[in-house]
């Protein structure tokens, strides 16, 4: 499902986009099982943390991508703080 | 046949006994291996290629790739990572094994010994980047290209090709423990390089292979990422203080005492 919400890219160089839920939920679902978090657990942690920054998206027509990182990560480290740190920190791995 | 097999051997012998015997065997066989080994050390200070086997163990999980395959991938880059020291150590040595090496010894000496401190004091200053996480120094550009194909690398073949790219990226600050080790090699007994350079390079991939044997082994990602954060800047100054010290052990060992001991002065 598109919201339409735009996402702004980090870099700018990149045309924004539509906020893409199916997408955000894959991502967070990865990140938990990429610290071995179990498949069922994963699912239900990336169905809350998407629900609620789909909350926070309500009566925002744009934000940055790092926005939505951020607080993504902060949802999510509610849930499962390794989830979380792997999720901010992956970009700053290489 | 027989008698052309039998020439041929008896040529390559007498080149090997050859060899040997012009040989400049000015370091101790004890300290030649010290410096080997500590110079394959401060080789595997250096985090690349570590970075990029997390990444690609995150994305294999992240994938739910199955836990055979993730040891293949992993044990495919730890391979390519040795290959191309391997090879780069292989290519270092062949560079420098020329038929007039004795006369250019000191002069390869003194570069490398300058060119040791030159990049430890690099290290300090560029290595690691001053943001979160354990971002490098490489180009950011080049920084996603392998971010990319990490993330993309799901068969042996990419992984093996992305360790030995990993490898190959940090060619700039590898270097200078790879001179070290080829002079060191190239002086040491024909019948010991081979080994030497599997020492080397089995040393110097030791941090690489302990990251993957606990990735295989269930250990957590942001476990290890959080150790290697919060330890960066340790593992900074070590790889520059170890490349200052070598590099002036090299320049008052090999360079000045030489110096002081040639003949006629």
């Amino acid at each position: 499902m598109n919201t339409l919400i735009d996402v702004v890219k980090r870099s700018g160089q990149r045309p924004a986009q539509s906020f893409d839920r199916e997408k955000f939920h894959r991502s967070i679902y990865a990140a938990c099982l990429s610290v071995r978090v179990p498949e069922g657990e994963a699912a239900s942690i990336a169905n809350r943390v998407s629900e609620a920054v789909t909350l926070w998206l309500n009566n925002r027509p744009v934000v940055t991508s790092s926005d939505l990182r951020r607080v993504a990560g902060a949802h999510l480290h509610r849930y499962h703080p390794d989830a979380a740190y792997f999720y901010h920190h992956h970009r700053y791995i290489i | 046949m027989c008698l052309l097999f039998d020439h041929s051997l008896g040529f390559m012998i007498n080149y090997i006994c050859l060899r040997n015997e012009t040989k400049m065997n000015t370091i101790d066989p004890i300290i030649s291996l010290a410096i080997l080994l500590f110079a394959a050390l401060i080789h595997a200070f250096f985090q690349l290629s570590i970075s990029v086997l997390t990444l690609l163990s995150g994305h294999s999980l992240g994938r739910k790739t199955a836990h055979r395959r993730l040891v293949n991938l992993s044990t495919a880059f730890i391979t390519g990572a040795a290959a191309m020291t391997f090879l780069l150590l292989s290519a270092f040595a062949w560079v420098f094994d020329k038929p007039q090496i004795e006369l250019l010894l000191p002069a390869l000496w003194t570069i490398t010994s300058g060119a040791a401190i030159g990049v430890g004091i690099s290290v300090w200053l560029f290595y690691n980047r001053k943001n979160q996480g354990t971002s490098l120094w490489i180009p950011r550009p080049f920084a996603r290209f392998l971010h990319d194909r990490a993330k993309h690398g799901q068969n042996v073949a990419e992984a093996f090709g992305l360790g030995m790219t990993s490898v190959f990226g940090e060619i700039i600050f590898v270097f200078a423990p790879l001179s070290i080790a080829a002079l060191i090699i190239i002086q040491t007994d024909v019948q010991l390089q081979l080994l030497s350079a599997l020492v080397y390079t089995g040393v110097s991939i030791l941090p690489l292979l302990i990251v993957g044997v606990m990735i295989c082994r269930g250990h957590k990602l942001s476990h290890i990422q959080r150790w290697r954060e919060s330890n960066k800047r340790f593992i900074q100054f070590s790889a520059g203080f170890g490349l200052v010290i070598i590099g002036l052990y090299i320049f008052v060992e090999q360079v000045l005492t030489s110096a002081v001991r040639a003949p006629g002065i």
